[in-house]
């Protein structure tokens, strides 16, 4: 007799698991993607440990989405594309997972576009800005990003430093590889020929210093230096022009203009930190504009419960917090059972006005042929030991 | 003759392992299995040129970038089919590795050990260097992938194809000469063998096992990428011959799977925090080898207690 039930229970539980797609259950839909939590790059392990905490909090709070709980599970690819590939096969083989979320770095999610396109999986919120995510929807259309390409930062540079008085000459260090020439492309279209490139040297990703590069874009006299670099190196660059008695008014990149960094940086040059300039979307939990503010308010109680040994100064758990408030409204609108085409058309007609994360006025909007979620941005000056937004939003396209 | 007959019972049971294991283990079981085939034939060809000759590398994750990269570079630029791509990976490799002995031939012990990790430095940033047909730090990605049970068959096949290459090159005079040049140049000299030769060859052969294994990461990897040759793959491939200098085959294996395994669920099992996986990984590592030295030590005493000598080598 007990067989027999276990029998049909197995049957009707195999019926009743074909209508649903895979990761999606009564009560929970499973996600996941790849973060470094070890290795060089592990400095960004709170992009998937500050959503880890935003789900975990929206589940206990509201029961997750539509009666389901969502379970994220990020595992470590060390920065390494081919573990990246590895970690991604057993998220999608193994765990089941119904969607690969906010999985971390240019090179390792260009590793597994392909394998995750092939198999219908949405790959969707690519923790970079790599304009190909955006961009070749056409080949790959289960696969979207989020944050605005570095292109788009590169420009906005370059439109700023072209409207100052005084014509810039600049120096660009760049790191060398897709990120850091993507940047740089974007200046040169930014500054559409009205400020001059007079200097502009590479650093290897893995390299120890970039003294010898500083010292070299020393030389050119420019007046402005541009920093596209990680943290690590943007505050080597930042002590070197220090230490070499040099002044350009400095813009620092989006990816090393953390609070947390910058107060680094103060800490080492003193009075050259001032007058930055670089850009933010997200709110910054260290800006005494936001320091009432009932969001970050609530992102630092978040944290504290459920990543306790976080930093809450690090902005990266605040961008990890936007992006997992974007899953949860697109998850809304994919489906009464979620479906993983639900959730890709759900993604591609996003239109949100409120990501409380986010800065004042920047929209989340894509369509199916627009598909860079984050197109706003605020320019940002470091003055005072904190970021003070100036002008409006800009563009970021 | 009785080591050729206990050199077939591992053939055997490893021939039976192979077709048994895809009926027991899920699909996905068997694209790990085929990870740890990747690193079984590095970590046996780096076996072979320490326990035989004596000489240590902690670069051969240099030799597999390179056999990695021609496997990349004959895919993505030369549309080849992947896997025939293999035994040239091994080639090339092995060449790099026969031009690298030569100048290693000066060196020793301790200063070829530093020569070797010079070289696990460099290569990642040569490849970078060499855009046009590196593809830089972006690297070479494939556009077609196969089942978990292509890479298991395919891993392994060529696993099995090359314990048995070992095996009989072992058994060979070249073998023989290996052996009498680790326990002593001198003597081995003096009895007409000459040393430069020998050496090199053993460096030659061992780099050409790690590029057939870089050869079958970059299949595996979907793509050949700079900062998938990092220095500590060359770290890790000793763990093998640590262990493989107690146990032999199935010692390399045990390192092999080790290295796969122990990196993946440390943050799993352990925990993830900052800090934790590598070092569950590095006290993981010093408990295999006390493990494997206990086990060494009960071998030889069982061996002993048959009265028999601790038979190391008994070709």
């Amino acid at each position: 007799m007990a067989i027999v039930l276990g029998a049909l229970a197995l049957a009707s539980g195999a019926a009743g698991a074909t209508r649903l797609d895979p990761g999606v259950s009564s009560n929970e839909v499973k996600i996941g993607g790849t973060v470094p939590l070890s290795g060089v790059a592990a400095a960004y392990a709170s992009v998937g440990r500050g959503a880890d905490a935003y789900f975990k909090y929206w589940n206990e709070t509201h029961g997750g989405v539509k009666g389901r709980k969502i379970d994220y599970e990020y595992l470590d690819d060390q920065y390494d594309p081919s573990k990246t590939v590895d970690q991604t096969r057993r998220l999608i083989q193994e765990d089941k997972v119904f969607a690969v979320f906010n999985s971390l770095g240019t090179e390792q999610n260009l590793a597994v576009r392909a394998l995750l396109n092939g198999a219908k999986v949405p790959q969707i919120f690519v923790a970079s800005g790599g304009l190909t995510f955006g961009r070749d929807y056409k080949q790959y259309p289960y696969t979207i990003g989020f944050l605005p390409s570095y292109v788009a930062e590169g420009t906005i540079y370059g439109k700023y430093l072209r409207t100052l008085k005084k014509k810039a000459t600049i120096a660009v260090l760049y790191q060398d590889d897709d990120y850091g020439k993507e940047m740089l492309r974007g200046l040169e279209k930014g500054l559409a020929g009205k400020g001059r490139i007079v200097s502009r040297q590479s650093y290897d990703p893995t390299a120890s210093d970039v003294n010898s590069q500083v010292a070299a874009l020393k030389s050119s006299r420019a007046n402005t230096f541009l920093i596209a670099a990680t943290p690590k190196y943007a505050i080597q660059a930042y002590i070197q022009a220090h230490k070499l008695g040099w002044k350009p008014q400095i813009v620092v990149n989006q990816v090393a203009s953390a609070s947390n960094v910058m107060k680094i940086v103060q800490s080492s040059v003193g009075s050259l930190a001032n007058g930055s300039v670089s850009i933010g979307f997200v709110k910054d939990p260290t800006d005494p504009r936001f320091k009432k503010d009932k969001v970050v308010a609530l992102y630092r109680s978040v944290l504290k419960k459920y990543q306790p040994s976080a930093d809450p100064n690090d902005v990266y758990n605040v961008y990890a917090m936007a992006v997992a408030y974007e899953f949860i409204n697109v998850l809304a609108h994919a489906g009464n059972p979620p479906t993983r085409d639900g959730l890709m058309r759900a993604v591609t007609h996003m239109n949100d006005k409120k990501n409380p994360f986010l800065y004042p006025g920047v929209v989340v909007h894509t369509t199916p042929q627009s598909r860079f979620p984050i197109t706003q941005a605020q320019l940002i000056r470091w003055k005072g030991g904190h970021w003070n937004a100036f002008g409006k939003l800009v563009s970021a396209r | 003759m009785r080591a050729w007959l206990a050199r077939g019972a591992m053939l055997a049971v490893g021939v039976l392992l192979f077709f048994l294991l895809p009926h027991v283990v899920s699909d996905f079981r068997l694209f790990e299995l085929a990870r740890v085939g990747q690193y079984f034939i590095a970590m046996l060809g780096l076996y072979v040129l320490t326990i035989y000759t004596g000489q240590v590398s902690i670069g051969h994750g240099a030799f597999m970038a390179i056999g990695g990269y021609t496997t990349g570079v004959l895919v993505y630029h030369r549309h080849w089919e992947d896997v025939r791509t293999l035994p040239i990976a091994g080639l090339v490799a092995g060449v790099a590795g026969l031009l690298f002995g030569l100048p290693a031939l000066r060196l020793r012990g301790l200063y070829l050990a530093l020569a070797t990790f010079a070289l696990a430095v460099s290569v990642p940033a040569v490849i970078k260097k060499w855009e046009s047909l590196t593809g830089g730090s972006t690297g070479l990605l494939f556009a077609t992938f196969h089942e978990n049970r292509w890479y298991y068959n395919v891993t392994w096949a060529t696993a099995g194809i090359l314990v048995v290459l070992a095996w009989i090159v072992l058994a060979s005079p070249v073998g023989r000469t290996w052996r009498a040049l680790r326990d002593s140049e001198v003597a081995a000299s003096s009895f007409g063998v000459w040393v430069p030769l020998y050496k090199t060859l053993a460096f030659g052969i061992s780099a050409a096992y790690a590029g057939v294994a870089g050869g079958l990461l970059v299949i595996l990897s979907l793509g050949a990428n700079p900062n998938s040759f990092p220095i500590q793959l060359s770290i890790y491939l000793l763990v093998g011959v640590a262990i493989g200098s107690f146990a032999g085959i199935p010692g390399i294996l045990v390192g092999a799977a080790f290295v796969e395994y122990v990196q993946v669920y440390a943050p799993k099992w352990v925990s993830d925090s900052p800090g934790i996986p590598t070092f569950a990984f590095g006290a993981a590592l010093v408990l295999a080898a006390f493990a494997a030295t206990a086990f060494s030590a009960l071998t030889i005493r069982w061996q002993t207690g048959l009265k028999r000598g601790p038979a190391k080598e008994t070709s």
